[in-house]
């Protein structure tokens, strides 16, 4: 897989269809790194390991470079649908950036709980299957069953917060400014932890429709919340409720923008998971 | 053209969490956490992902400037040299060599700080040089090198999310050394049980399965209470105690004037709780003590690390992974400057100044006789400025802020007769300086930092310093040179091999083997793979020695006419006394100004409400700040953050030193609380 990611990559550089590749370098003493390959020799030191989130960097980097320049940047699944989720809210140019797709391991895709373990253009590596993260026991303490005792375990969690805002700088989807965040308003300045409602609560919700369940908060939170579990209910009934998943396709838009008459009708059941934290209705 | 990623160590805490710096046009734009960092593993707080923000800031000092009359006037660097080896050369002829006093830094790397100390001691013979540990750690280095022969954590952060419990100890974790934090709740998540000993209802405090609330400065009480029930329970390691430990007898006749229900009534902890806790601690199978500023910042610092190391060699629970006492380091190389030499008593290693083979090796290694007498404390040596220190080089620290009693420290500031002040920006202490030299920071130098677990850490610059601007290291080495000293060097690296031949600890530390993930010392030869826990089959001194931990309350006590306790320390979005958080928008974002933590009942009985204007008055000033009321303090304490120079809570603290390591007692003292008219009402 190394092997063919790094020729698409050279290829890619020579025929100038991009002006650099971004990817993890493996330095001098073993060092592994983010970094933007411009020529040809510094890609025989590329690595695909670790697990290393690179969406929101190749954002910054187009950002910050000269009009034209052209990027690729090696995806995992997750990667790729949260760079098609940025095209799609006009937060990179989409013919300014190019992907080289590799599948996740079965051991990744087992840690990461995740649905869809490989990008769509697969450039390199086996898809392997995927995994229903509500088939997950931790998973399905936190988002399955008693309501109050659930409520109780996330609170408890939640308390741990450190108000690092890694969740929401290491988040590719995160890109609002200003942030509600960091509106006075909502969440209290000078004190952690930050309030639940206030600040983990915004947030999950003004991802609700955009999270590709990649996992960087997660990976980033110092204290260990289990920030994507947050998000897999809401994720779930879009997925169920309209076949809708984040950064699968890049042309169809999300139904909390666009598809609001298609509602479920009214009495139909919704299904248990959708009411997450309040009280069951039993009736 | 492309950003590149610098790796690079956090600025901030002892932690030493990995930084990637993205540069880009010459200037750090952004910070990523660096995921293959051996301690954040990709994590950092709300500090360490805002640290890039003061950088480029356009407060940075660019020039060296010289004092003329209240204002002062750029200069050339050849001037700046001149001037400062004349006028130290000239008051040390004048009057004597040990009225030169030198500050180093816990900020600067520890080749800087080598370097530092190395020019105090060869160009005047004076051991006068000291920093900040003096005001954090001293304790610990005193009180763990008498009881295990080494000052440092025993173990690593990785070993805490191993053990069963943890006790922790003066230390809001939470907010101070968040990434620890994290490693602390890992334990938690496979069902550690976490004990919380503080007079604050902390962050920490609030997470924990159990907190116990003592009376301020009471820690030995109740350390020595869970003692006794250990003991009398049977629930001592005597093993370990026969085979590892000496000086046993000794505390076990004074644990005897300590029954539980004394140190209940001392300390204000339920006798049933302390019996409980001490059951819990001495029976799980890893068992960790953490402490910080809560244990070392009293009049009693060195006795309470002897309480806490009494206890953890009582059960055995010392030497072993995932067990170990932690006190955590406060500054990025706290651990590294007091490692490098940077005290007055001690050379790089901790080899004593007053050791004539020591002294020897030093003085054949760079050829030039030095003093055996050791020098004088920072404490010391602002309380004598003006007396018998007579001129003072100050790198990097801010004791204008971070000293007790600063009306105090103001006024004697002021009695130099010469202020060299080095540093990044202007800073409370630059102020007062007659010579500023302007130095860079943590993205704009090669170097190494040591952490709070003993690892050497290699910082890589990413940046070019700003205007003319230089590193300590070429300071230091030019002021050397100007002083007729030869400091040679032209990287760092060649400084860390002086070190590794001169400390036998860091004899296998070299600048290519820490590019990975550093080194923890010992590291004793070039293929030692460096140190993960201490004292494993035998301690750094030999046998383990029980030390009487001797019980002194706090010095000032609330009375009639300062009824309340105040108690003084960090909140998590700034750092210290702010010269580099609160110039980072993000982070001042979060807390513009200072305050303090009032209960709610302290503050209805006063009139206060949230928000309002306070006075708050000790024995040695007086400061005004915002109330904020909260139960996360005891009712009775006031809690006030020392980082803000318009309310310095350092105005109010008791200046009063612990005998044995001249740390002050920063964390109890008595004040007022008045309620100030609002600014539009004076």
């Amino acid at each position: 897989m190394l092997q063919k990611v790094k020729d698409i990559a050279r290829s890619m550089l020579a025929e100038k269809q991009a002006d650099g590749v971004l990817g993890l370098i493996r330095g001098q003493w073993d060092i592994i790194q983010p970094h933007v390959f411009d020529n040809l020799r510094q890609v025989d030191s590329l690595v695909l390991e670790p697990k290393w989130l690179l969406a929101k960097m190749a954002m910054t980097v187009l950002r910050s470079s000269p009009e034209g320049f052209r990027l690729a940047v090696i995806v995992r699944g997750c990667d790729e649908r949260a760079l098609t989720e940025l095209t799609k809210r006009n937060q990179i140019e989409k013919d300014r950036i190019l992907t080289i797709g590799i599948a996740c391991s079965d051991e990744q895709a087992s840690v990461c709980l995740c649905r869809r373990p490989y990008p769509e253009k697969l450039d390199a590596g086996e898809a392997v299957a995927g995994m229903d993260p509500f088939q997950d026991e931790t998973t399905r303490e936190l988002l399955v069953g008693d309501g109050p005792a659930r409520m109780e375990k996330w609170a408890h969690l939640l308390r741990r917060c450190i108000k690092c805002y890694g969740c929401r700088n290491s988040c590719p989807i995160c890109v609002c400014i200003p942030c509600k965040l960091e509106d006075e308003v909502w969440v209290e300045t000078g004190v952690i932890p930050a309030e639940m409602i206030s600040y983990h609560l915004i947030r999950a919700f003004h991802l609700s429709d955009t999270c590709v369940a990649c996992g960087a908060c997660q990976d980033a939170c110092p204290v260990h919340i289990p920030l994507v579990a947050l998000q897999l209910s809401m994720r779930e009934a879009l997925r169920q409720v309209y076949g809708y998943e984040a950064g699968l396709d890049p042309e169809k838009r999300s139904p909390i923008l666009y598809d609001l008459f298609k509602e479920p009708a009214a009495g139909q059941v919704l299904p248990d998971w959708v009411n997450t934290l309040g009280k069951r209705d039993e009736s | 053209m492309n950003p590149e990623f610098i790796k690079t160590i956090c600025p901030y805490c002892g932690t030493g969490c990995g930084l990637i710096l993205k540069v880009e046009k010459e200037k750090v734009a952004g910070i990523y956490p660096d995921r293959e960092h051996p301690v954040s593993q990709g994590t950092l707080c709300i500090k360490g992902w805002f640290a890039h923000e003061f950088v480029h800031h356009p407060d940075r000092l660019r020039t060296p400037l010289v004092r003329k009359g209240d204002r002062f006037e750029a200069i050339s660097w050849d001037e700046a040299i001149l001037l400062a080896a004349e006028k130290l050369e000239a008051t040390a002829e004048t009057y004597g060599e040990d009225a030169i006093g030198g500050l180093c830094s816990a900020k600067c790397t520890n080749e800087e700080n080598y370097l530092f100390q190395k020019l105090i001691r060869m160009a005047f013979g004076t051991n006068n040089v000291d920093h900040c540990a003096r005001l954090c750690h001293a304790p610990t280095a005193a009180g763990m090198a008498q009881t295990t022969g080494s000052g440092a954590m025993t173990n690593s952060i990785s070993d805490l999310a191993g053990a069963e419990c943890i006790l922790i100890i003066g230390s809001n974790a939470a907010e101070s050394h968040p990434i620890i934090m994290g490693e602390i709740y890992k334990a938690v998540d496979k069902g550690a049980t976490v004990i919380v000993i503080d007079p604050r209802k902390t962050a920490v405090a609030q997470n924990a399965s159990m907190h116990l609330p003592i009376n301020p400065g009471t820690d030995i009480p109740l350390l020595v209470g869970m003692m006794r029930h250990i003991l009398d329970a049977g629930l001592h390691n005597a093993a370990f105690i026969q085979e590892r430990m000496e000086g046993f007898e000794g505390l076990r006749n004074f644990l005897q004037s300590w029954p539980v229900e004394r140190a209940a009534e001392e300390c204000g902890i339920d006798e049933g709780r302390i019996r409980n806790v001490a059951e819990i601690y001495a029976k799980a199978k890893d068992a960790a003590i953490v402490y910080c500023m809560g244990i070392t910042q009293h009049a009693c610092g060195t006795a309470n690390v002897h309480a806490v190391c009494d206890l953890a060699m009582l059960c055995g629970k010392i030497g072993r992974e995932f067990s170990g006492v932690y006190p955590l380091r406060g500054q990025n190389n706290v651990q590294g400057s007091c490692d490098m030499g940077g005290l007055p008593n001690v050379y790089p290693g901790y080899q004593s100044v007053a050791d004539p083979s020591i002294q020897e090796k030093f003085q054949m290694a760079w050829g030039r006789e030095l003093s055996a007498r050791p020098g004088l404390t920072v404490t010391e040596m602002i309380a004598s400025a003006g007396k018998d220190i007579r001129a003072l080089y100050i790198m990097a620290e801010n004791p204008a802020l971070s000293d007790p009693d600063v009306n105090h420290v103001l006024e004697s500031l002021a009695k130099l007769d010469f202020l060299i002040v080095q540093d990044i920006f202007l800073t409370e202490t630059a102020k007062f300086a007659h010579l500023v030299l302007p130095a860079t920071c943590f993205a704009e130098k090669t170097g190494t930092y040591t952490n709070t677990e003993r690892r050497f850490q290699l910082l890589r610059q990413a940046v070019e310093p700003p205007g003319e601007a230089k590193g300590d290291f070429e300071i230091i080495c030019l002021l050397a040179n100007a002083l007729g000293l030869d400091f040679p060097y032209s990287h760092p690296g060649e400084v860390m091999d002086e070190i590794a031949s001169l400390v036998p600890a860091y004899g296998g530390v070299r600048f290519d083997r820490l590019e990975r993930a550093g080194l923890q010392w010992p590291c004793p030869d070039a293929h030692h793979p460096g140190t993960r826990f201490l004292h494993e089959h035998k301690f750094t001194r030999g046998k383990g020695l029980f030390v009487v931990p001797q019980y002194t309350p706090p010095f000032e006590k609330p009375d009639g006419e300062y009824p309340h306790y105040l108690n003084t320390g960090r909140m998590f979005a700034h750092y210290h006394t702010g010269t580099m958080t609160r110039r980072s928008p993000f982070l001042n974002r979060e807390l513009e100004g200072a305050y303090a933590e009032i209960h709610p009942e302290d503050a209805q009985r006063a009139g206060i409400r949230e928000g309002d204007r306070i006075r708050l008055t000790s024995r040695r000033g007086s400061i005004v700040t915002a109330a904020r009321i909260s139960q996360r303090v005891l009712r009775g304490s006031i809690f006030a953050p020392f980082h803000f120079a318009e309310a310095r809570a350092n105005i109010l603290t008791n200046p009063v030193l612990d005998p044995v390591s001249k740390i002050p007692e920063f964390k109890v003292c008595a004040v007022k609380m008045e309620k100030e008219p609002h600014e539009d009402e004076e």
